[in-house]
This record gives C-alpha cells, structure tokens and sequence, in this order.
C-alpha cells in the first residue's frame, strides 16, 4: 500500500474528529475597471462583475469539499478596497455601494464580502473621508459587507487622525446595530501593515498589487495542534516545537491542495495560504486550549505570552517548508468571543486586554472580538487603537482592532452573535483618559528601523 | 522517467507471471526494462490535472458479516478496480482501507460517493471517499 494505514486514519481522524477544516476559501476581485462618474452604472458594473466572476465559486468549492472529505466552512469574496476605484463618491453614494456588494454576496451565496475599505495611513483623500463616514451606515444597512481601514504602517507611522476617525465610527457603528448586540463592530476592522492577500473577513480585500482575480486559503486547525500536544506527553519544549512544526507542515499542505484546485477549476490564479491557527467556538477548537495542554494553568498565566510566541513561530515555519505561496496574517488568531477557552479565561478574571494586548505582540493579529462596555469614551478606544499600531509599526507586523463596545452593556455582561462570532464577555477597560494625547491629532513618524532595542 | 515505483513492481510481476519464477535475473532486467519503455510511450491517462483517478475508500463501525462484500460489490458494478485494501479489526470495531482506481468507472465521484453513503446508512457504518490527492500531499514530500 503506498500509504500507511496509520496515515490515512491520522487524515481521517484530523477531518472527523478534531475539526480540521479549510477555514476560507477567499476569491479576490479587482474593481478598479468599475469606474464610472454615475454611481448607478458603478453599482451595475460592481454587481456584473462579482456575479460574473463568482458564479461558480461556491459550487465549485463544494464538489472539492467532497472530493477531498475535507470542509471548506467559509466561501468568501475580497474586492479592492472601494475607496481606491470610486475615490469620486460622496458617502451616500458609498452606502449605495456597499448594498450593492451586499446584494451580489447573496446572488452567489458567500456569506461575507470584505473590501469595504481604504488605506488611510498617512492621509485621506476626499473619497477616503467619505467611505469612513459612510462605514457606520454601510454596515448597519447590509448584513454580509465587511470593512477594514488601515491606519498605520512601518513605513508611515501612525495617523492618530484616522485612529480618531475610526474610533468615532466605531461607537457610531454600535450604536447603529444596538439591538443586535452592536453586531456591526464584528464586521470593521482596524489595521497596522495590513497584507494584501489576506482570505480571513471581516479584514479581507483585494489589495492593488494583486491580479485581476485570486484564490486565497485560510487553513485551520487548532483542534489537530491541540490533539498533537495532548499525545505528545511530557517532551521538552524543543520536541513540543517539533511537533507543532509537523502538524502545521500537513494541514498546510492540504490547505494548498484544496486552493490550487479551486483557483483551477475557477480559472483564476491561485494567490497564497494563510497558515493561521483560527478558532472557532467548537470545544476542543480552541487557541486558549492549546496554551493549557502546554502547560498553563490558565491562558492569562504568566508564560502565556512566551508560550504563544512559540506555537505561533512554530506553525510558520511548519507551513513555510510545506508551500511555497504563504501569506496573509499566518499565525495563531486569538479572538475572545470565537474560543471557548479564551471566553472561559476571561470570565473567570484570568485575562485582561492589558494582557491581550502583549499577546498580540507575538501572534498574528490583535485584539480581535473583544467586547467592551458600550458607554466606553471614543478617545479610550482610540488610545487601544493607538497602542496597537504601536507594537505593529515597531514590530514590523501586522497587528488590528476588531472590538466591540457594545451599546447598553456592562462589564460581566454576555453578548451572543452565534454561529463563528460565538458570544462575547463583556470585558472592562481602564477607566483612565488618553483624550489630551490622542485629540492633539496629527501623525506619529515612521520609527527608526535600527538601533532596535 | 516519469514511472512509479508501484508500476515498476507491478510490471515485474506481470513478468515473473509470464515466464515463471526460473527466469534469470539478467533476462528479467532487460524484459522489465524492455516493458516499462513502452509502457511510457503510451499516452498518461489523465482527464485534466485533477485526477490521479485513483481516490481511498476507508469505511470503520461495529463489526457485521458482509461488510466488504457490499461495498466491493457496489465498486465492482461500478466498474472501478480495487488495487489494495487493509483491514483492521479490534474488539467489534473494524477499519478498512482500500485503493481504488475509479478512472475507468462510468460513474462521476459524486455519484460514486451517493452510492457508498447508501450503503454506509444500510449497514449503520462509516464511509469515506476521498481522492487520493490529499493524502499525498499531507504525508509524501
């Protein structure tokens, strides 16, 4: 047999029993050619252009689901960021947009469609301004639009203007999608260095340099890194790095079987894999799970940033040797309301966002998910914002803010969204004020790239 | 020389076959060299780069007589070729794995994998069909 029997039962027991699955398959759509100085023909050419484009992507990302017995649980679209093509529009007209997006994600049937955004690290122009002011609305009036904005970068440094910006719209987009539980916030996020090619909404989109279409794949796969851990027993830390390395190295592997033979039969090119470990609110699917099988008592202990560091070196560089197209965020996700250990730690008092927050200096993104007391003043949450983009543009990664301050609640609330966004502790935030330091405005300089102390 | 090793070791047999277990080793050689040369002159059977054709039907679930007779049965009626199958069996709970090259089969994968599922409901059991390709990939460099 050209395969052994235990290798064909590790596979099956991976995809049945452990919830390894391909988390995205992502499809990038250029609009830069839907311009047009009459919104009502860019909403036609917008809608064409998808349903054109998109036709065929679910279905086809089904029949390789079966073909391969392994889940694909999101089929998704990015566009190029709208800003960028119809930087000509008014912020009723981006509205008009995105119930437009909105509409042809249905006509195919993805759940989200990210792209609802701009890159507004060193400045705004006119259409930038516009589309940020029509966030709050855009969000509230569809269901499947997702936002991003990027307000700081390496290269730039950081626009506390565009941070205060967006934590205004931020408050704004709650308030406007109060009664489900300030869902909107779950659909914005805010970026440091955000990557082009990333296939994870509500982040997704189509960046400029890409070509006129792509495939991207998230993979993911904490429960099979989880179950490694588990029956690796009492190695040291060295072997523990290896074997996450292993397990990384075949997940990924199947992640770029199933985009490959996706982008083919689309006929698009295939972009890259997002080695990332994402969560889902599944038990045993767990991030936080997997920093107590190495070893702590609970994820918030001391040790965890130190543990996370590891297991999210080790996952890159598992997936770096098994293909040759890796990007996208690539790392281990920690959001609060999609894991169930993380949702567990921080009811029970073990997580802080201080501590989050030094998490995200080692790990993929950043704060992700987080739910906040909605009466939360908008210059705290531009100061999370803020210290976010710090340790990204120091650091040389990518880091972001999805949070949510949900309108009415309080601290030690619940808020449930259900499905993948799962439910969200309400967590409390320092009641001390950043307002003089981020209201002076302006833009923190790009830092010094040597001298790296 | 795009030939696997598993061709190679069947091309062997079919000569061992044909001349008997007395042939010589200098004669098998060059009958087995001979073989795999036009063997590679035919044209690859691949109907696009998706299909090696070959895809792995694992079935597990509380042990009952008559288990591998359905479902060969239904890959026989099929017309797909059976080239390796393993069993395990601890306790009641069975595991079976085979090999099945499906690419001369009438049948479309979807179909195939209706088929199996009916089955997998009559006999209460699990079945599995999936292409060979993602197995490759996660366990073979």
């Amino acid at each position: 047999m050209p395969y052994e029997f235990e290798e064909i039962l590790e596979t099956i027991r991976m995809t049945q029993v452990e919830h390894f699955d391909i988390r995205t398959v992502t499809l990038g759509i250029n609009l830069r050619d839907c311009a047009d100085r009459d919104v009502n023909v860019i909403c036609q050419k917008v809608y064409d252009k998808i349903t054109r484009i998109a036709k065929n992507h679910v279905k086809i990302a089904q029949d390789i689901e079966q073909r391969f017995g392994i889940a694909i649980a999101n089929k998704r679209i990015a566009v190029t960021p709208v800003s960028i093509p119809f930087d000509n529009l008014r912020k009723d007209e981006f509205i008009k947009i995105a119930e437009t997006m909105d509409k042809a994600a249905e006509a195919v049937g993805v759940d989200y469609i990210g792209g609802f955004g701009a890159l507004v690290q060193k400045g705004f122009t006119k259409g930038e301004k516009e589309l940020i002011l029509a966030i709050p609305e855009a969000l509230a009036s569809t269901k499947r639009v997702c936002s991003s904005v990027n307000v700081a970068s390496t290269k730039a440094g950081i626009n506390i203007d565009a941070i205060n910006l967006m934590s205004h719209q931020i408050k704004e987009t709650a308030r406007l999608t109060a009664k489900d539980g300030s869902i909107g916030c779950a659909k914005l996020v805010v970026f440091c260095n955000v990557p082009e090619d990333n296939p994870f909404v509500a982040g997704a989109f189509h960046g400029v340099s890409e070509a006129e279409a792509s495939i991207n794949v998230g993979i993911s796969g904490p429960g099979v890194v989880l179950q490694a851990i588990r029956e690796a027993g009492k190695v040291d830390l060295r072997q523990l790095a290896e074997i996450i390395k292993k397990t990384a190295f075949k997940i990924t592997r199947a992640g770029e079987l199933i985009g490959r033979k996706v982008a083919e039969l689309l006929g698009v090119e295939f972009g890259i894999v997002d080695i990332s470990l994402a969560p889902t609110p599944a038990e045993g699917d767990s991030v936080a799970d997997i920093l107590e099988a190495m070893g702590l008592e609970s994820v918030g202990a001391p040790g965890t940033t130190a543990a996370l560091a590891m297991l999210n070196d080790s996952v890159k560089k598992g997936g770096l040797m098994a293909s040759s197209s890796v990007g996208g965020l690539s790392g281990a996700f920690i959001p609060v309301s999609e894991d169930a250990g993380m949702i567990r730690a921080v009811q029970r008092g073990h997580l802080s966002i201080e501590k989050l927050e030094a998490m995200t200096s080692v790990c993929s993104v950043g704060l992700d998910m987080i739910a906040i007391p909605g009466d939360t003043p908008d210059e705290t949450i531009a100061g999370i914002i803020a210290d976010e983009c710090a340790i990204g543009v120091i650091n040389d990664k990518t880091t972001a803010v999805r949070i949510i301050p949900v309108y009415g609640k309080k601290v030690g609330d619940m808020v449930e969204y259900g499905g993948l966004l799962g439910s969200a502790p309400v967590m409390p935030v320092r009641n001390l004020s950043s307002k003089e330091f981020v209201l002076r405005g302006g833009r923190i300089p790009a830092p010094v790239r040597s001298l790296t102390n | 020389m795009n030939i696997s090793e598993q061709k190679i070791r069947e091309i062997t047999i079919e000569v061992l076959k044909e001349f008997g277990n007395n042939i010589s080793p200098e004669k098998l050689r060059e009958e087995v060299y001979k073989r795999i040369e036009t063997y590679i002159e035919k044209p690859a059977v691949t109907q696009n780069s998706m299909d090696s054709g070959r895809v792995i039907v694992t079935s597990y679930g509380i042990n009952r007589p008559g288990i591998v007779s359905k479902i060969s049965t239904i890959l026989a009626e099929a017309n797909c070729d059976i080239q390796d199958i393993t069993q395990k069996i601890l306790q009641e709970f069975f595991t079976m794995i085979m090999i099945v090259d499906i690419s001369n089969s009438p049948l479309s994968f979807k179909e195939l994998h209706d088929k199996l599922a009916k089955v997998a409901e009559e006999l209460n059991i699990k079945i599995m069909i999936q292409h060979e390709d993602v197995f490759r990939s996660m366990h073979r460099i």
